[in-house]
């Protein structure tokens, strides 16, 4: 059996004389690895909406976030979103926060895409492929509702809270604060960031 | 080699002294008007009350975007601890402020842009916000007025431009007192 030597450049070499080539190559799979893990779990959430925008009286909105609005719960903070008899309740942890329906005084809600990987620790997993190809994962986004409520305190200094639902539920909520005698104005719709553009 | 330097000497003089008249030239060139010179006198109060914040009929901003600017300058506001009390609009407990100034907030451009475009192609997407910072005293005196525009240009949610504006605004409100 006859074998060809295959000269390597002394470039490529370690001073041991062993390529180069392979701590490369296994960074390049723990990227890989890495991305494979984020698309996998991003998966199940792509093209996620309900299809009815049904909320029963006094119903939870689990996976609720309020961006920003009480002075006691830290914006951005998830919990539950409930519609009471007496308006609206956020719990996040052993912190709640409520919005009684008398002291509303406007209520509008949008829908928004949000993007499947994204955080601090999918944005740097993003950054870390190499050749731009964590912008790939930024092609999936899945929409939510936002619902934005206008209130008074108790001394009359108005208010606003913010929070994000998953598809479909804002209105149903809306309409059940309606129900209840929530303040609300005609509104102009605001076409959603990045749509309508040719 | 002694020519050489007769001839050089001249040249690098004269080299010098265009680039300094170009350097010179360059602000009446550009036709834009000169900054106004920075407020030396800091203004004094206890108190401060942010208006509601009102778009111009023909200025199209979400509500949410509107509500994140007012709810995010608040938490600024009180993050400079220049003030012992820092009112929201429409608060009756803000009548008995001896030294009370007034923040308004008045939407001069928005741009929405989007998080997928910013994220995919870096250069585009871009969301904007450009509000006319206006304090005034409480019988309506202008005290101070100055442009700030908040933006996000590669990573976060449009939302973040809200608070990106919030940071600037209480910079400038910061500087003031």
């Amino acid at each position: 059996m006859k074998t060809r030597a295959v000269q390597i450049p002394s470039g490529v070499l370690s001073p041991r004389g062993e390529p180069l080539g392979r701590p490369l190559w296994l960074g390049a799979l723990f990227v890989l690895g890495a991305a494979l893990l984020l698309a996998a779990t991003a998966a199940p959430s792509f093209g996620r909406e309900s299809p009815t925008p049904q909320n029963p009286p006094g119903s939870m909105i689990l996976d609720a976030k309020c961006v920003i609005g009480f002075d006691n719960i830290k914006p951005g903070a998830k919990g539950t979103l409930t519609s009471l008899p007496t308006g609206l309740e956020f719990t996040a942890g052993k912190k709640k926060a409520d919005i009684t329906t008398p002291s509303i005084q406007d209520i509008f809600t949008g829908r928004e895409s949000r993007q499947d990987v994204g955080g601090v620790s999918g944005t740097l997993v993003e950054t870390a492929i190499p050749y731009g190809g964590g912008r790939f994962f930024s092609l999936f986004s899945h929409k939510v509702d936002v619902l934005t409520v206008e209130y008074a305190d108790s001394t009359g200094g108005f208010h606003g809270a913010i929070f994000v639902l998953s598809a479909g539920k804002a209105e149903a909520l809306k309409n059940q604060l309606i129900a209840q005698g929530a303040k609300v104005s005609t509104h102009v719709n605001v076409p959603e960031p990045g749509e309508g553009k040719p | 080699m002694k020519s050489l330097g007769r001839i050089s000497i001249p040249a690098i003089l004269s080299f010098a002294l265009g680039g300094a008249a170009l350097l010179m030239a360059q602000p009446a060139r550009s036709g834009k008007p000169e900054p106004a010179p920075e407020q030396t006198q800091k203004l004094t109060a206890s108190a401060i009350q942010l208006e509601r914040i009102v778009p111009p009929a023909d200025l199209l901003i979400p509500e949410d975007t509107r509500i994140s600017v007012y709810e995010n300058v608040i938490l600024q506001l009180i993050k400079t601890k220049k003030f012992q009390h820092v009112y929201r609009s429409g608060d009756r407990t803000a009548a008995d402020a001896p030294d009370l100034v007034i923040l308004h907030l008045i939407p001069e451009a928005f741009k929405p842009g989007s998080q997928k475009e910013r994220e995919v192609i870096t250069i585009a997407g871009a969301t904007s916000i450009k509000v006319k910072v206006q304090l005034t005293s409480r019988e309506g005196k202008a005290l101070l007025e100055k442009d700030v525009e908040g933006k996000v240009r590669f990573y976060g949610e449009n939302l973040r431009a809200t608070y990106d504006l919030a940071k600037k605004v209480a910079g400038v409100v910061n500087r003031s007192f």
